[in-house]
């Protein structure tokens, strides 16, 4: 259940840039995890429902996108969806592949309600 | 209410990436090879160790970081041949970069040729985890079944080379080699794959000048003055 550190880092990358970027209410984290990530979206879900409350508030969401594996040949530059994780290129099927999609996890937006105008709605 | 939208797009482990491909070039620099050991619990990483050990014993140097959830009994039985130290977890299902590190000290950071971590015996969480090495190794014991690729493909993905253990026991299980390596071999084309059996000694030698053939690509060839000075 490796997901839980995982969360910890994406939580502690999520406060550097809102602090970073002059703080606020963090409301919802995007995330993609791709499907060679070595993640389990639901241990992924309930290690963030059980972590975020340190670092945020429970109001705070995630949003996880699921991607699916793409890999480019070497040999013939054919791009393709990996299914069943067959890393075969069907176009010339001898060419080394690369994985250019699907094998991590991204922190891909937050959305922040700045603490300036919820004072200020509240004045 | 004012709410804006940070766009980061960014790998989570970026970081951790980042250290782990500093602290290979170290080692690699100074002529030591990092081989991550990986596989389920009891597929017989310390037995294929202790007979990589005595193949060598005075010709090659070598030294293992034995990661364990609690125990350090795979320790003991490795520290009359090589130099060895203990990482336990206390629970964690894999290993990460500092605590490698913190082994790396623990042993007084001896520049031997080839270090190897032993991971937590499971299939899955290591392989999401860089932790410097310069070559991954699956190992699949014959005992355990031949359908593990297929079920853990990240973990074969990332590998370089796959060792099949236990050979002896093949009369006696229900394992193909031929479909085990067929299945990993869709998963990773470039997987080399190798039979060992740590009891008779069956592919040892295969298996150490697969090792050394290694440490001539990344190690001798890519640090060529280091490694000679
Ligand atoms: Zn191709």
């Amino acid at each position: 259940m490796h997901e839980r550190s995982l969360v910890q880092t994406l939580l502690n990358q999520v406060q550097q840039v809102v602090d970073a970027d002059g703080g606020g209410v963090v409301k919802e984290i995007q995330v993609q995890v791709g499907d060679l990530s070595g993640v389990e979206p639901l241990l992924f879900e309930s290690a963030f429902a059980e972590l975020v409350t340190e670092w945020f508030s429970q109001e705070c969401r995630l949003v996880l996108d699921i991607v699916p594996v793409k890999a480019e040949c070497r040999l013939c530059g054919q791009c393709f969806e990996v299914q069943d994780y067959e890393f075969l290129c069907p176009a010339c099927g001898t060419g080394p592949v690369e994985v250019i999609q699907g094998d991590q996890v991204k922190l891909m937006s937050i959305t922040v309600d700045s603490e300036k105008s919820v004072s200020g709605a509240k004045s | 209410m004012n709410t804006r939208v940070l766009s980061v797009r960014r790998d989570i482990q970026a970081e951790q990436k980042a250290d782990a491909a500093a602290e290979r070039e170290r080692l690699g620099r100074r002529g030591t090879l990092v081989i991550n050991l990986l596989s389920s619990p009891g597929s017989g990483k310390t037995s294929l160790l202790e007979a990589t050990a005595r193949h060598w014993a005075g010709r090659r140097s070598m030294a293992v970081l034995v990661g364990d959830l609690e125990t350090d009994r795979d320790a003991q039985r490795l520290a009359p041949l090589v130099p060895v130290a203990q990482l336990t977890t206390g629970g964690a299902c894999h290993l990460e970069l500092p605590l490698v590190q913190r082994g790396l000290q623990a042993l007084g950071d001896p520049a031997v040729d080839f270090l190897f971590i032993e991971n937590v015996g499971n299939l899955v969480c290591p392989a999401s985890h860089d932790l410097a090495e310069h070559l991954r190794v699956v190992l699949i014991s014959t005992t355990e079944g031949d359908d593990k690729p297929g079920k853990y493909p990240k973990m074969f993905r990332t590998s370089q080379a796959m060792v099949v253990t236990k050979q002896d026991l093949l009369p006696h299980v229900p394992f193909s080699i031929e479909a085990v390596t067929e299945d990993a071999l869709k998963i990773q084309p470039a997987l080399k794959v190798l039979t060992t059996c740590a009891i008779d000694n069956r592919g040892i030698q295969e298996w150490c000048e697969f090792l050394e053939q290694q440490y001539q690509e990344k190690i001798e060839s890519v640090y060529e003055p280091a490694v000679n000075r």
